[in-house]
């Protein structure tokens, strides 16, 4: 009996060799909605392909870390991330320029997405707009100055500048406030002299969305992707449609350099961006979809970032500008609004 | 005492190289970069971190925040370790599971549990307002006071085991016979009871201190970006910079804090160890 | 007596301090609604049944279960010896070493995570579990070696020379003499580290991989983006799993006695 203990153990210990002999992916995602995810793309992909897919999840720093830390032997072969973490990685090395040709759906895409960091080094998967989501009863948003005013002081909160949605939401403000420049010194001086009327700068949306419903917090710039939570809740939410415009975002996809896995990789990028993925994918509501090709019901339309006009019209950061700059926008962040 | 000590050296050996090269090491390695700085060894990152005054005003709060509830944890583990040593053994064995179940509740799970009970809509401000004591909710989460308390929670079955484990050979009639003879309960407890006492207290700071000092999840959620310590500082350098350098150098703060006030509590409590 | 009533008041007080949450949060798993609140909306057990049915779930459980019992094992073979070592001799270097082995628990876990993954885990190769054991033993040996050598202080070395005078073996001496009466202290340290590796979280959090989790980190990335009742439900399942295992332990060997 013990032997038998003893034995399962070092096997279970070593089998990490033994896995490679079968044909095998290994993705990095978000961790969001990844039953769904299994059932409109993971599993019919593996049916295809006659492969098995590993995937890793966690939040984008970890698995950022875990890319770079890996760079002479990848564990992951192909990504998903924000434009932005996308560009930080390209900039380290780390990635494989796209051979396009390779992926027949690329031409589908809308043209945003075709290329967005330069150097064809990601191809744009789903968009996102950034807008206030806020609490119809009590308040009316019209701009995101409003953010900072009377209205909602003591129950509004703000994305934290390490996140994803904190620049969006810096840059907007900007706008708002009629400050110019990327170094938003003036937006983040704002933001310090309200910080005691500000409840918390929120890190995750599910964060916020616990924080929404409790009732701590009656207005906040959260991305569509978080929608759901509040379109179906029993208190009355509303999307903000400000006079400044909404901003927004673009999740990429990218290829780790040096996988060895590179056709495998290929086949599910195309994969996941044909048309027919795409459209399950929005019907799904999970993300909106970034082949131009797809159409769906206005009702869906509804929950998604979707259709031309809308994504054209979204007041994007761009990446390089993130990058270069969030330092700078930390540095004087900690220093008026944490202070 | 055995006279071999090569013997005993080699039966403490394995687990002492385990550790040394499986966990010290690679940790050395990463803290030893701060200090270099351009290929040389120096402090200077050290001493720009210290000028930078978020960092000045999340050390100070770190340490406040640690002693705060070390003292409290104490005060309150002694009174419920004394009442737990009155009891008999069934009962002893019930409460003290019962005082050991919020080490068995994950972290991530406990905490959210505050921020139902300490929100706007919560128990706590339900009977604020039942009460009269005021008209409107009071913000509760993202103080320093909701931090406070899920520290508390967390680390106070710590200092009561401790204590516990430590009272137990308290000779039992010594506070009684000094009640007799007049002491009152102040007199009971510095004459008596803490000198005796020392072990369980040194031990259950401790870990209440650095408990609190690394503790992550409860700060992170209960205090959020705007009651920031030093291990939510840490990951925010982290997360946004990859600044693993800053990381590093509030790594080994922390880690010096830890052994500081191990060192003081034993001379303090003038213990051998 | 009002002492008694005093001294009962002060231990419901400080316990409902203490499980008051844990209530809530079997409570909140109960809830009929969608996110957590309480008191619940409705009741329902719909969320404990889900737990059941999240497949990755079911796979990181298993995972933190081998972790947490051959983890906490390995160290309790590493960690006996070495405080049985450390109370009954005087070594050479002995305050250095078990200052070593303390070292741990001290240091923050995403320093720690990161720092196995880059300079151990990499260059060694290692694979993702193995990586994770060898970092839970590590991180439960100090525990295992702190408390049997609390519960190896208070007993008095003279009954294992009396038993070696007599005859035994030192090794005889110490199954049968030493081993049943720090029984207690052994049970202890092993709950204690099953319960530090079970949760752990910040290491575990930088050593996972593709399709290899454990538990915490699985909660953790489920809540941040799902945030329904359903972690709750599976908090307050986990909980009752350690209270039982609690109470087994205290009906067979009574370690009330020990701490």
């Amino acid at each position: 009996m013990k032997y038998l203990i003893a034995l399962s153990m070092v096997l279970h210990l070593t089998t990490g060799a033994a896995q490679a002999a079968e044909k095998k992916l290994t993705i990095s995602v978000y961790a969001f909605a990844q039953d769904a995810f299994k059932k409109v793309l993971y599993d019919p992909f593996e049916k295809i392909c006659g492969c098995d897919l590993v995937i890793e999840t966690g939040n984008s720093v970890e698995r950022m870390a875990k890319i770079e830390a890996n760079a002479a032997k990848p564990v992951v072969d192909m990504a998903v991330m924000s434009s932005h973490d996308a560009l930080a990685l390209a900039r380290k090395g780390l990635l494989q320029s796209l051979d396009v040709s390779k992926i027949p759906s690329h031409a589908d895409l809308y043209k945003s997405a075709q290329n967005p960091i330069g150097d064809n080094m990601a191809v744009g998967y789903g968009f996102y707009a950034t807008s206030i989501v806020y609490r119809s009863d009590l308040v009316q948003i019209d701009s995101w100055a409003d953010l900072l005013s009377d209205k909602v002081k003591g129950r509004v909160a703000l994305p934290n500048i390490t996140g994803t949605q904190g620049p969006l939401a810096l840059h907007m403000l900007s706008k708002a406030l009629g400050h110019e420049g990327m170094d938003f010194t003036k937006t983040i001086d704002a933001i310090g002299d309200k910080k005691d009327d500000i409840v918390t700068f929120y890190g995750r949306s599910s964060q916020l969305a616990q924080l929404m419903l409790q009732e701590e917090v009656i207005a906040a710039p959260v991305g569509r992707f978080a929608w759901s939570r509040f379109s179906g809740a029993a208190l009355p939410f509303k999307w903000a449609e400000p006079k400044e415009g909404q901003t927004g975002g673009m999740n990429v996809m990218l290829m780790t350099k040096g996988n060895g896995n590179e056709e495998l990789a290929y086949q599910f990028m195309d994969y996941w961006l044909s048309n027919e993925v795409q459209t399950r994918i929005a019907v799904m509501k999970l993300d909106s979809p970034a082949n131009s090709t797809v159409v769906v019901s206005p009702e869906i339309a509804e929950s998604l970032t979707y259709g031309a006009e809308l994504i054209n019209s979204l007041s994007m950061l761009d990446s390089g500008a993130i990058i270069d700059n969030r330092d700078a926008w930390v540095e004087r962040w900690n220093e008026k609004v944490l202070n | 005492m055995f006279q071999n000590r090569n013997e005993g050296l080699a039966l403490a050996l394995p687990a002492a190289v385990f550790t040394a090269l499986l966990f010290l090491l690679p940790v050395g390695i990463l803290l030893s970069e701060p200090f270099q700085v351009d290929g040389q060894w120096s402090i200077q990152g050290y001493i720009d971190f210290a000028f930078k005054p978020l960092n000045q005003v999340v050390f100070l709060r770190t340490l406040k925040l640690g002693f705060l509830v070390a003292f409290t944890s104490a005060i309150i583990g002694y009174a419920c370790a004394f009442c737990i040593i009155n009891l008999d053994g069934k009962h002893r064995g019930r409460v003290f599971g019962m005082v050991m179940l919020p080490l068995m509740i994950s972290p991530v799970a406990r905490t959210y549990a505050w921020i139902v009970i300490l929100g706007r809509t919560g128990i706590v401000n339900d009977t604020i307002i039942g009460l009269g004591l005021s008209d409107t909710p009071i913000r509760l989460l993202f103080t320093e006071t909701a931090v406070f308390l899920g520290l508390l929670q967390l680390f106070l079955p710590l200092m009561i085991i401790s204590l516990v484990s430590s009272m137990e050979n308290l000779p039992k009639d010594a506070v009684s016979a000094a009640r007799v003879l007049g002491a009152n309960w102040f007199q009971v407890f510095m004459r008596i009871i803490l000198p005796l006492t020392k072990d369980g207290l040194v031990l259950g700071g401790t870990l209440v201190f650095t408990g609190s000092l690394t503790a992550y999840i409860t700060p992170a959620v209960l205090g959020g970006s705007k009651v920031l310590m030093l291990e939510t500082l840490l990951y925010q350098r982290v997360n946004v910079a990859n600044d693993f350098v800053s990381a590093g150098i509030i790594a080994t703060i922390l880690i010096l804090m830890s052994f500081g006030a191990n060192i003081l509590l034993k001379r303090v409590a003038g213990t051998r160890s | 007596m009002t002492s008694t009533w005093i001294s009962r008041m002060i231990i419901f007080i400080t316990l409902t301090f203490l499980i008051g949450p844990f209530f809530i949060i079997v409570a909140a798993g109960l809830s009929a609604g969608d996110f957590l609140a309480f008191p619940p909306k409705g009741l329902s057990l719909k969320w404990y049944i889900k737990v059941f049915e999240v497949e990755s779930f079911r796979e990181s459980f298993a995972l933190s279960m081998f972790l947490a019992v051959f983890g906490t094992i390995t160290a309790l073979v590493l960690g006996v010896p070495a405080a049985y070592a450390l109370s009954r001799y005087n070594i050479p270097y002995g305050e250095t070493i078990k200052t070593v082995v303390a070292a741990p628990i001290i240091v923050p876990g995403i320093i720690v995570g990161l720092a196995l993954l880059r300079y151990l885990v990499v260059p060694l190769n290692l694979t993702i579990t193995l990586a994770l054991f060898l970092a839970h033993t590590a991180l439960v040996l100090p525990y295992a070696v702190r408390v049997v050598s609390s519960s190896l202080n208070n007993l008095r070395s003279d009954m294992e020379e009396a038993a070696v005078l007599l005859g035994c073996s030192r090794i005889g001496a110490f199954i049968r003499v030493v081993l049943p009466n720090i029984q207690s202290g052994v049970l202890a340290a092993f709950i204690l580290g099953f319960v530090t590796s079970f949760n752990q979280v910040p290491v575990s959090l930088f050593l996972s991989g593709p399709g290899v989790r454990t538990l915490p980190i699985d909660m953790l990335s489920y809540m941040e983006i799902t945030y329904d009742p359903s972690v709750a439900a599976l908090s307050a399942l986990l909980a009752l799993m350690s209270v039982i295992i609690i109470f087994v332990a205290e009906k067979f060997l009574g370690f009330s006695r020990y701490v």
